[in-house]
């Protein structure tokens, strides 16, 4: 079966038609780039913190096996129990036979990009495991039925009617709430009993430490921290390449991490897991899932060195205006766009065109990863591998054969201008141009610059 | 070969040249200002609160002014009374009982106003810091440490504890619509008290 392709432009449609949605989507994330500005302007060590992480993380994946083997041995010293996981399904099959062994039908959990990369949740769930999301955003996307638009900030494309909505029907509460604080609140209640109750906990996790077999995790809500104290059992989930040498080295990442996320100087919690709690039972399960490949593609291993802080999605304006569920993939937003690809490359053929090359992604990036120039380098791979749609390998062809020939480019440029200024509307913007949806053409110039040129300076160049 | 070996043996394969990456020095970057105020600001900038010492007033008497609806005040320092003593909380879960915990932390971090809790402060209970609905954490200004770099550097208990929690103020979330709210999940606020 032909795998098909996600149609990011069209879905990125039905998110433009919705302009309350679109126009607070883009506030907010864009507020979230200018808190991270803020941040970033108080510490005049930030490009140093910046070289540092980047170059600790490289140091890192070139390092991998060993610095995996070091985790490994000193989270089994600290009576963690390690287990590998090439691919999803065997991540997946490893925590149902940890449940199934305790006994444990109700699973809480906190964020984990791994574990909806593994699809998870729908794994487990037939198997008779009841998961129940302790994040507020990705408890609203859950009950929602759909995946995190965004990694740090799931639920960012709705607004508080949509979630007074989403509550009601589940949680019995007002349809016409519209307090974010009362809708707050009755998380808070709805989740308490069922924290409680549960069997077992599960969390991600930001880093691993290989000095002390150490795995940190940042939230704000503390939600991961209740998901793993309450309950005595703790399966923590994290990619292979989360992984420093040092615990010296945390320092770099976390004065970093949240002031690249939203802004904040750090996540409200920090949490180090060296080993079980008392009468407790710990296990890390380290997954693969197409990273160890990745990390031989020459032009795309460094996007191993993301640490998921989102700066690159709050700063993208085809983001902004696109929505996170338009990418159709786990991890949206420019680093989706060029890790997306190495999952599966006909599906996500059509990410890496979700940009403009204006690359502020990389200016912003925590970890320096060359975001904007792996999004070109992944065009030219798909162009390669012809896994271009039609019409873009036919408009790609067409552009091509008019910018080799000056004179022809300089015509159709010419005509260009004139059908600007003499057509009718319905002739330029309809289906046939993709360029006439949601924006207005430009304004037709009177002369273009060559032509200008030729009359102007050309001349005068010659008469002196 | 198990998923382990093939793991490792595909990274083995694919890694760029070691050598062309080594390992940079142990970066301490940074205002080195370990002070009070320093630490105080940063608190109440994420929604963390000093507890008011007035004339006259000892632990007890702050707290019962600070939350005077609190019937479970469970202590595991061993210098205040409270209701109850948090050796005699039975389960993890049984610590939602709990309206006010006070705790004595070991260090704070004077750049992000964050304190530091692990097993040996709560009596291996560990929950008891997420599922009380109050925090009250007793610090002494001699043990803050200037950012997160000394902190690492400086601290053993991150490499002793078997759970180690930086708290920078309440549990926050901005998860509905962008509105920042304090005391989602797990303690309403947090307060410090300097001994």
């Amino acid at each position: 079966m032909k795998v098909k392709r996600v149609n990011h432009a069209k879905a990125a449609e039905e998110f433009l038609e919705d302009a309350p949605h679109l126009t607070f989507h883009d506030e907010r994330l864009w507020d979230m780039r200018q808190k991270r500005d803020q941040q970033m302007h108080i510490l005049p060590e930030w490009q140093d913190l910046r070289s540092r992480a980047s170059e600790i993380k490289e140091h890192t994946l070139a390092n991998l096996p060993e610095y995996l083997e070091q985790f490994e041995a000193n989270a089994k010293k600290n009576g963690i129990h390690v287990h590998w996981a090439a691919d999803a399904a065997e991540h997946n099959r490893i925590v149902g036979e940890i449940l199934e062994r305790h006994g444990s039908k109700s699973l809480i959990k906190s964020k984990s990009m791994v574990t909806e990369e593994c699809d998870m949740r729908s794994y487990l769930e037939p198997r008779g495991v009841t998961v129940t999301e302790t994040d507020l955003g990705e408890r609203i996307q859950q009950l929602d039925g759909q995946m995190p638009s965004h990694i740090v900030v799931p639920a960012v494309h709705k607004l508080v009617p949509d979630v007074a909505k989403i509550f009601a029907k589940n949680y019995n509460t007002d349809p016409n709430d519209n307090s974010p604080q009362s809708l707050a609140e009755a998380q808070r209640m709805a989740a308490r009993p069922v924290i409680l109750a549960a069997d077992a906990g599960m969390t991600g996790g930001n880093f691993l430490v290989a000095e002390t077999g150490t795995f940190v995790v940042c939230t704000n809500e503390g939600n991961a921290d209740l998901s793993s104290t309450v309950p005595n059992l703790h399966i923590a989930t994290l990619g292979i390449e989360r992984i420093v040498p040092r615990m010296a080295d945390m320092g770099v990442f976390i004065r970093l991490l949240s002031r690249s996320a939203l802004g904040s100087p750090i996540t409200q919690y920090t949490t180090h897991f060296r080993g079980p709690q008392k009468g407790g039972e710990m296990h890390v399960i380290l997954v693969d899932n197409g990273r160890s490949a990745r990390l031989g593609m020459e032009e795309f291993w460094t996007s191993l060195k993301c640490i998921r802080c989102g700066a690159c999605m709050n700063t993208c304006p085809v983001y902004r205006r696109s929505g996170g569920l338009s990418y159709g993939a786990v991890y949206s937003g420019p680093i989706g766009a060029i890790i997306d690809p190495t999952f599966n490359e006909r599906k996500y053929s059509a990410l890496p065109f979700a940009s403009t090359m204006n690359g502020s992604c990389t200016n912003v990036c925590p970890v320096k990863i060359n975001i904007h120039e792996q999004l070109y380098k992944w065009r030219r791979v798909l162009a390669e591998h012809h896994e271009l749609p039609f019409v873009k390998r036919e408009i790609m062809h067409m552009a091509g054969r008019l910018m080799g020939q000056p004179t022809l480019y300089r015509t159709a440029i010419n005509g260009t201008e004139v059908a600007l200024s003499t057509l009718p509307r319905f002739v330029l913007y309809n289906w046939l141009n993709p360029w006439g949806k949601h924006r207005e053409l430009p304004h037709p110039v009177k002369q273009t610059f060559h032509s200008w040129y030729k009359e102007n300076r050309l001349k005068k160049g010659k008469a002196q | 070969m198990s998923s382990r070996d093939k793991v490792l043996a595909t990274l083995r394969a694919n890694r760029p040249d070691p050598a062309a990456h080594p390992l940079p020095p142990v970066a301490v970057l940074g205002d080195m200002d370990k002070g009070r105020e320093r630490f105080e600001n940063a608190l109440q900038l994420l929604g963390g609160q000093i507890l008011l010492r007035q004339e006259g007033d000892t632990l007890a008497t702050a707290i019962a002014r600070r939350f005077p609806d609190a019937k479970i005040i469970c202590s595991a320092v061993p210098d205040f009374e409270g209701t109850l003593r948090i050796e005699d909380v039975a389960s993890p879960q049984q610590a939602a009982a709990t309206d006010v915990l006070v705790v004595r932390s070991p260090f704070g971090i004077a750049e992000m106003g964050s304190i530091f809790l692990s097993e040996a402060q709560l009596n291996s209970l560990n929950s008891a810091a997420h599922l009380t609905q109050h925090i009250v954490v007793i610090l002494s200004e001699d043990n803050l440490t200037a950012n997160m770099h000394t902190a690492y550097l400086e601290r053993p208990e991150f490499h002793t504890a078997n759970y180690g929690v930086l708290m920078t103020g309440p549990s926050a979330t901005a998860d509905i619509q962008g509105v920042l709210i304090r005391g989602a999940q797990g303690v309403r606020t947090l307060s410090v008290w300097w001994e």
